[in-house]
């Protein structure tokens, strides 16, 4: 299929999704084929393998996955974040924003440009204004020696700066020369930031629900609580009204009474502000009540995508059905939960081989899994996409592949080393850990 | 019913800050962190109480406080019908074969310097097996048994994935054949499809073995699924148990309310669900709100709730410490406390809790 | 209990770290020198020879006024002539005051100080690792005391210590048969090995404080671990605990500061037996103090020891720094002082 095809794909087909609310939106971003790997010394990593699809105005998009699915080096790819020995190697990120596409014409395709194509400078300017995220650990996000109010008004200056200044070529660093750091160096204490962004920062800390915000701008991060300190990152990610905000697990790390305050408090700003959200979590339940449509990531792949309910209700790929029957349901505990056997594989790329990444864990694996497949068309709504031979046609016994074709033995065999994983989780060294 | 297993009563871990020589040369004052604050439960044969509330409510100091791995600060502990405080050394020795604890971080309750075969055949060693042919014979047989291979007898922990290393924990806990297990938030550390396969692993062995669990968790869908009985905690306090059934289908205490209430269900009919989040966050175990701990956060909260509530039956074994469960009680006559919007009534904001409350 | 895992970043370490390869020659060639001493050493360290006193090293030549009394005339007359003296291959490094041959000299002291840098750390990690280990495990009141006298040792300077403490109890040296001179090997060198024995005790007395210090730290660190926690739920006794888990787990900074202590003690040694307080006068210190008189006109006596020195604590800092970056990344400059 050619770029261009994809492309010029309509994003009408949005009718199915469970509140109506996302009929007829236009797409913002439309990730094709992105693929990330890492180069690490145990060899070559694929952590994000020919990942496309869409982010449409105003809504919010899951991307689910285990940890070392790649869900994470996906959203650093979107927003150039991934740091060596990771690279993005392939693949576009369509923007639409017809200022751009009408100043860089060779990377633009009607009112969409192609990120990937755009200078580094240009890229670098579109984080605040257009793309910002969130992370997991707002602890480690902030600087432990400055004050919260402080850290945002910054945020608040660079955007001011940029916007002063717009879309120029010019880093929006820029009135940070020698002189000043030097300045900086001499005169501690020498605030970069000038009282209108602290006001800014304060009323930003207002509207993300903290109390007391003036006095709480003068706190410093440890004087805050995980929640608390989970809204100001938030501030501080919105202090350039963005067009996407990425949150990458922003609730994993906090209790579910606190959990309830962020998701409200994200869907509430999401309304307002009517930006789109893409929501990276491995909570399928954060999933369902936040998500309008979803991607289910394995192995650096998204194995398949479609609405919430596509997703939830009409499954097509067995690891989407084995992940939602491994998790125990509060309003009706069964009997026996069905869990997927075996490991999350490695994602060396020498290791990987060329066939349906699942299929060693796949309960419904046959002898055609043993070539990689491409995404199909499934069953529900028009964007419902599986890369799973099952959306093709049924499943054939007859062709299942013998129990013990992949070395079999006990089921918890297949090794993964911890050095593979910190290789998976690269960019973040965020290790995902409970909800 | 027969005789509890374990029984709990009005157990208590406080910690002291400000502690040390110098601090009392410099006539600091202590300052006390109360992690378990008179926690009262039994656990019959054969059953798992799952024991759960937020981080920093002291579940997990409850677990190793009864274990006799934290010095208690008052209440007792009887196992079997004995006092394990009261254990002396040999007593005490004999109690740690019949009792066991699985541990949340299978990163780091594994020494890395050992081999799985030498960490799951360590409790025979520290119980004397001093043949090491035999240990080794036995630790195959355990890795088996949890679904791991004798051949990876030989292997490091870091050649491991996490729901396999959690195996080697279950097996070093299962080494001695013990009849009570402490789980410690055992699949918290862990992805979804392996936390299913250790939860289905952990009922068969019960079922084996005939294992008492104390099963510690945050969360509440596992210990629905796993749980005959709960209890819920909050600040130190057990504000609500019973039946697993009672509890998330007749919940009474408005903390055990609106913890279900705040749970993502994985379903479509989610979609949108807007919860009434409590407002604010958990005060600090260090200086908790008088009377019902929970009374900051709560939606009901009247000026009765600044003392303290008993636990009151709402059904056979079903009980709750709330002021709403008795429609006598001058609560319903007292006026309500206005919530300020960070549900704190101090204005000291202090951090949630302290690393080692929970 | 060395996992694959260390041998590699050791191996890499080797293959990016030119340096590392510096420090690891250094260190085995002053191994082997000090080892194999009589066979390498071209006369007995000790032997004097007044005629040939401070002959300069080889490629330098001194010039010196020779005196001589004549008969001129019937009345004596004291004449003094300038001579040039040339270094000789019989004494490559020359010879200090009393004729003996520097390069034998140096080669023997490096026995003296590998003696005293190797058993001095060693002493000083008996003493200082399982006090910081039992500290650090047990916390509470025994690691207050412990660690308040800790820094109250840290708080002298190491070498007023150490000179009140040889003061304090002689120069007592134990004497062990050199072996290869024993056997017949090595005719006419030095019967016997001199080790200073409260040299040793000192420097290990006055340093053991840095590994408590670490000890306890890695301790503080290790207890946390959920594996000790899962030992003692198992009935585990403290001893065993700490010998079986939170020892070899703590083991890998214990080691680095090992080597880097190692070239401490040696610098020590040096000064005590500078400050003559050692008990043998074959030693690199010892030298130097010897020579320093005669810096102006005999400068290699005092200087090619120091040079030894100097090349000895490069390579074993090298080497520590080399075991540092590849078994512990984490562990920059002083490691582990606890809080």
């Amino acid at each position: 299929m050619s770029e261009r095809n994809s492309v010029e794909e309509t994003a009408d087909s949005a009718s199915a999704t469970t509140d109506g609310r996302t009929d007829s939106r236009s797409d913002l971003l439309r990730v094709r084929d992105l693929s990330t790997r890492f180069f690490t010394e145990e060899g070559q990593v694929n952590a994000v393998e020919s990942v496309s699809f869409d982010v449409r105005d105003g809504e919010i998009l899951g991307i689910v996955g285990e940890s070392g699915s790649g869900k994470s080096v996906t959203a650093l790819s979107l927003i150039d974040l991934v740091e060596s020995p990771g690279r993005v190697t392939s693949g576009q990120v369509w923007y639409r924003n017809p200022d751009l596409a009408e100043e860089f014409p060779d990377a633009a395709d009607g009112e969409f440009v192609d990120l990937r194509e755009l200078p580094t400078r240009v890229r670098r300017t579109l984080r605040g204004p257009s793309f910002s995220m969130i992370f997991q650990d707002p602890m480690s996000s902030f600087n432990p020696s400055i004050t919260v109010g402080e850290q945002i008004a910054e945020a608040v200056e660079v955007q001011r700066r940029a916007n002063a200044n717009p879309r120029s070529t010019r880093s929006r660093t820029q009135g940070y020369g020698l002189g000043r750091f030097i300045l900086d160096g001499v005169v501690p204490n020498r605030d970069y930031t000038d009282p209108e962004s602290s006001r800014r920062a304060v009323e930003l800390l207002e509207q993300v629900g903290i109390p007391d915000p003036e006095q709480r701008a003068d706190e410093y991060p440890h004087q805050f609580s995980g929640g608390m300190l989970q809204r100001a990152m938030i501030a501080q990610a919105l202090a350039g009204e963005p067009d996407v905000l990425i949150a990458d697990e922003p609730t994993t790390a906090l209790d579910v009474t606190i959990q309830a305050q962020i998701l409200n408090l994200l869907r509430d700003l999401q309304d307002e502000r009517n930006m789109s959200i893409v929501m990276i979590t491995h909570d399928l339940g954060v999933i369902a009540r936040m998500c309008d449509r979803v991607c289910v990531m394995y192995a650096g792949e998204v194995v398949e995508r479609g609405t919430l309910a596509d997703v939830f209700d009409r499954p097509v790929h067995p690891y989407t059905e084995g992940l939602l029957g491994s998790i125990p349901d509060l309003d009706d505990p069964a009997p026996r939960l069905q869990p997927i056997e075996g490991n999350v594989p490695s994602l060396l790329d020498s290791e990987m081989g060329d066939r349906c990444y699942f299929a060693d864990r796949c309960p419904k694996a046959m002898s055609e899994c043993l070539t990689h497949p491409p995404e199909f068309d499934a069953a529900g709504s028009e964007e419902h996409r599986a890369r799973c031979v099952l959306a093709d046609h049924d499943y054939d016994p007859s062709e299942a592949l013998p129990e013990d074709f992949f070395g079999g033995g006990s089921p918890a065999e297949t090794g993964v080393t911890s050095t593979d994983q910190q290789a998976e989780d690269g960019a973040t060294s965020e290790v995902s850990q409970d909800d | 019913m027969t005789d509890p297993l374990v029984r709990v009563e009005d157990l208590r871990k406080y910690y002291f800050e400000q502690d040390t020589l110098v601090d009392r040369m410099l006539g600091r004052e202590q300052q006390s962190v109360k992690a378990v604050d008179g926690v009262s439960f039994d656990i019959h044969r054969g059953e798992t109480l799952g024991l759960v509330g937020e981080s920093g409510c002291g579940k997990s100091t409850t677990g190793e406080t009864l274990l006799a791995l934290r010095e208690a600060t008052g209440g007792s502990v009887g196992f079997d019908g004995t006092d394990v405080f009261g254990m002396g050394r040999a007593e005490l020795k004999s109690f740690r074969r019949r009792a066991q604890v699985v541990f949340q971080d299978p990163f780091s309750s594994l020494d890395p310097r050992l081999t799985v075969g030498d960490i799951i055949g360590e409790p025979l060693l520290i119980h004397g097996q001093s043949d090491s042919a035999g240990r080794r014979e036995r630790a195959k047989e355990l890795l088996e048994r949890v679904g791991l291979s004798a051949g990876q007898v030989d292997r490091y922990p870091h050649e491991f994935s996490g729901g396999q290393r959690q195996r080697v924990g279950i097996a070093r806990a299962l080494a001695l054949e013990p009849e009570f297990v402490v789980l410690d938030e055992p699949v918290s550390a862990l992805d979804v499809s392996v936390q299913a396969q250790v939860l289905n692993l952990l009922e068969d062995l019960q079922e084996e073995f005939g294992l008492t669990y104390l099963f510690i968790a945050h969360d509440l869908s596992v210990v629905r699924h796993i749980c005959d009985r709960v209890a819920v905690m909050y600040l130190g306090e057990i504000v609500e148990i019973g039946t697993t059934d009672d509890i998330f289908d007749d919940p009474q205490h408005p903390y055990t309310q609106a913890l279900l209430d705040s749970v993502p269900r994985a379903a479509t009919s989610e979609h949108g669900r807007r919860v009434d989040a409590l407002a604010g966050d958990v005060p600090s175990p260090r200086n908790p709100p008088q009377g019902c701990h929970f009374h900051t956060r709560c939606p009901h909260a009247r000026e009765a709730c600044r003392a303290e509530p008993p636990a009151y039956d709402v059904s056979e074994g079903h009980e709750a410490a709330c002021f709403r469960l008795d429609d006598d009680h001058a609560y319903w006559e007292s006026d309500p406390i206005a919530q300020n919007a960070t549900g704190e009534d101090t204005s000291e904001h202090a951090p949630e809790s302290t690393s080692e409350a929970d | 209990m060395v996992s694959p895992r260390t041998v590699r970043n050791l191996k890499r370490e080797w293959r990016d770290n030119w340096l590392a390869k510096v420090g690891v020659v250094l260190v085995v060639a002053m191994v082997l020198v000090a080892v194999f001493a009589p066979f390498i050493a071209p006369y007995n360290p000790r032997s004097q020879s007044l005629d040939d006193n401070r002959l300069p090293p080889m490629g330098f030549s001194k010039t010196e006024n020779q005196t001589s009394s004549e008969f001129v005339d019937g009345e004596a007359q004291v004449v003094s002539e300038e001579v040039t003296i040339n270094a000789t291959w019989d004494h490559p490094l020359g010879t200090n005051q009393l004729g003996q041959d520097m390069l034998s000299r140096v080669i023997y002291g490096a026995r003296t100080s590998l003696l005293v840098g190797f058993f001095g750390t060693l002493f000083a990690m008996l003493i200082g690792v399982p006090i910081g280990l039992v500290a650090g495990y047990s916390r509470g009141r025994v690691d207050d005391a412990l660690m308040r006298f800790a820094d109250v040792m840290l708080a002298f300077p190491s070498l007023v210590l150490a000179v009140a403490l040889v003061g304090l109890w002689g120069r007592a040296t134990f004497r062990i048969p050199d072996p290869f001179v024993a056997l017949g090997l090595a005719p006419g060198m030095p019967g016997s090995v001199v080790i200073p024995g409260t040299v040793i005790a000192v420097v290990a007395l006055v340093t053991w404080v840095w590994f408590a210090r670490v000890a306890r730290g890695e301790a503080l660190s290790v207890r946390e671990e959920e594996y000790v926690k899962a030992a003692r739920s198992l009935g585990a006794s403290d001893r065993f605990v700490v010998w079986k888990h939170v020892l070899p787990n703590s083991l890998t900074p214990i080691l680095v500061l090992g080597t880097i202590q190692i070239a401490a003690i040696i610098l020590l040694e040096s000064a005590l037996s500078f400050l003559g307080f050692s008990g043998t006068t074959l030693s690199w210190g010892f030298d130097i103090a010897q020579g320093r008189d005669d810096l102006a006109t005999a400068w290699w006596v005092a200087t090619i020891p120091g040079l030894a020195i100097v090349l000895t604590v490069i390579g074993i800092n090298l080497v520590g720094d080399w075991l540092r970056d590849a078994l512990d990344p984490g562990l920059g400059g002083e490691g582990g002082s606890g809080a």
